[in-house]
């Protein structure tokens, strides 16, 4: 349990798939929301088309959507490396998904853009609930834009980034498919996260013992954030919180 | 700076919303919100449109010829199984799943017994347990069964993992239903299950299809339980076929694409109806009123 395999197996999990994964994603879909939201987008009469089209990374299946990527990343057939080389930033074709430079950018590109609309919806969503009066107020007081980000929209968004936070670590953490149906943990081990070296451990190593100890380390884990996320969620009284599943 | 750059608008456009921005700057906004849309939805357009395109001139930038033959190709590979398969084992799992969730969701709301707080927090506990540390158990006890390739332990298995999330979601929805409606209901005479059955289901039968809408999609996609339980090919579904046609050596391209874009079509159809009532949801839990 203590072996450099799995305290690989451990940094990829926490470090990379979650704190990065779900940090960008929660930064992204901020971004996002706050753009779609602008009154640039209204004036130009975008926001239905966009509202529609930021549903179609959600509507796709994990399974397609990595079917998708796997294509686009594709050092010979997908569309990313002409663009690349056309536009002269790199000579020869890089095989994303086996090069251990890029392999998690490349896995976390491809779970960003299909989890990135739930985030962004729940922004929207609590973005149009946001008192007109106190972005008004700050106005008045001189305060520009980055000072109304900061201190009059970030705090009326605080309660839905901490859902969308913990949401997202409980599905990130225990994701399966995304890294299992791009590299199956390689190059080698390299990408081997948790939730795939249960599954190795037991279906292909046939070592039943181990992997069940590494299930009862991400039991521990999720449960100590489950009881977190319970307390937020009572605390601010959100029972009806949607909760939807990866899978 | 909202004040003086309001002036730099042509007055076709300052008619409409004041944006306090110059024009250059709202373009450049425009071109970013493009950019982010393309980026969302180039992806699964490519593949549907792919799955249109012969397998030579499929990765052909510069040609472009449509057809049906990586359909025809895809359903003369016995993918029907796969797809027969999945649509049976996703009903029969949403059926049961969505009858048990919308008589525990009742009981949850409407009821009051010693341990609920407990029982009801173990559900949403339930939640976030990764299904991985799930496989390894039920594998063991199906093989003991003697259940391994067979559609009803699939089926218990998806009735399982969807009832969580089924009932949550459904004890949101009956909070909007009035219990006064419920309570007259017995005063009158009805039974629980009276009051159930021709009260509460009719007033939430929007919040029940997409519940059950929500479960079925959860099945249609699902690979990781599939992966373990299923190893015989006239069982198996349709994600697990699709991804057979990714092979060592050579990829099938035009079957994954068609059988990528018949697996999207149901959810893409399924999710617009959804994504009012889902945003709804989604507001009702994260913004604090």
């Amino acid at each position: 349990m203590a072996s450099p395999d799995f305290r690989r197996v451990l940094f990829n999990t926490i470090v990379w798939l979650t704190l990065v994964g779900v940090g960008v994603r929660i930064v992204l879909g901020l971004g996002l929301a706050l753009l779609l939201n602008s009154k640039v987008v209204a004036k130009y009469r975008l926001v239905t088309v966009s509202r529609v089209l930021l549903l179609v990374p959600w509507a796709t299946p994990p399974i397609v959507a990595i079917v998708a990527w796997r294509w686009l990343l594709h050092p010979q057939l997908g569309a990313i490396n002409p663009a690349l080389q056309a536009l002269g930033l790199i000579d020869q074709p890089i095989a994303f998904l086996a090069e251990r430079a890029w392999v998690w950018p490349a896995i976390l590109t491809i779970v960003t853009w299909n989890t990135l609309p739930l985030v962004t919806l729940t922004f929207l969503a609590a973005l149009q609930s946001l008192p007109q009066e106190q972005l008004e107020a700050a106005e008045v007081d001189g305060a520009g834009h980055l000072h109304k980000l900061r201190w009059v929209v970030l705090p009326h968004l605080e309660p839905a980034i901490i859902v969308m936070t913990l949401l997202s670590t409980f599905w990130t953490f225990n994701n399966f498919v995304y890294v299992w149906l791009t590299t199956a943990g390689g190059p080698g081990l390299y990408t081997n996260v948790m939730a795939t070296d249960v599954y190795i451990k037991a279906f292909i190593d046939g070592r039943l013992g181990y992997s069940s100890a590494i299930g009862v380390v991400m039991a521990a884990l999720m449960t100590a954030f489950g009881l977190v996320y319970l307390r937020v969620v009572a605390q601010r009284e959100l029972e009806e919180a949607f909760d939807g599943g990866d899978r | 700076m909202a004040a003086t750059a309001e002036r730099a608008l042509p007055p076709a456009f300052a008619v409409s919303i004041r944006t306090g921005m110059s024009l250059p700057g709202e373009l450049a906004l425009v071109a970013l919100t493009v950019l982010a849309l393309a980026f969302l939805v180039y992806p699964t357009a490519w593949v549907i449109l792919a799955s249109f395109r012969t397998p030579e001139t499929m990765f052909a930038a510069d040609r472009f010829e449509l057809t049906l033959d990586n359909y025809r190709a895809l359903l003369a590979t016995g993918f029907t199984r796969n797809i027969l398969n999945s649509l049976y084992l996703c009903l029969a799992a949403v059926l049961v799943s969505t009858f048990v969730s919308v008589l525990a969701a009742y009981t949850f709301s409407r009821l009051r017994f010693p341990g609920k707080r407990w029982i009801f927090g173990s559900v949403l506990l339930g939640q976030c347990f990764p299904w991985i540390i799930l496989v390894t158990p039920l594998f063991i006890l199906m093989a003991r069964l003697g259940l391994l390739n067979n559609h009803l332990a699939m089926i218990f298995v998806y009735v399982a993992v969807t009832i969580p999330f089924s009932v949550y979601l459904l004890v949101g929805y009956l909070e909007s239903v009035p219990r006064q409606l419920d309570e007259a209901a017995i005063i009158d005479g009805c039974s629980r299950f009276q009051v159930i059955w021709r009260i509460v289901f009719p007033i939430m039968t929007p919040g029940i299809v997409a519940t059950a809408t929500y479960a079925f999609m959860l099945c249609w996609t699902e690979y990781l339980f599939a992966l373990a339980f299923l190893t015989r090919e006239e069982l198996k579904t349709m994600p697990l076929g699709l991804y057979a046609f990714f092979g060592e050596n050579v990829t099938e391209w035009g079957h994954v694409m068609a059988a990528s874009a018949l697996t999207t079509f149901p959810t893409l159809v399924l999710f617009l109806p959804l994504r009012t009532r889902l945003a709804a949801g989604l507001a009702a839990g994260s913004v604090k009123q």
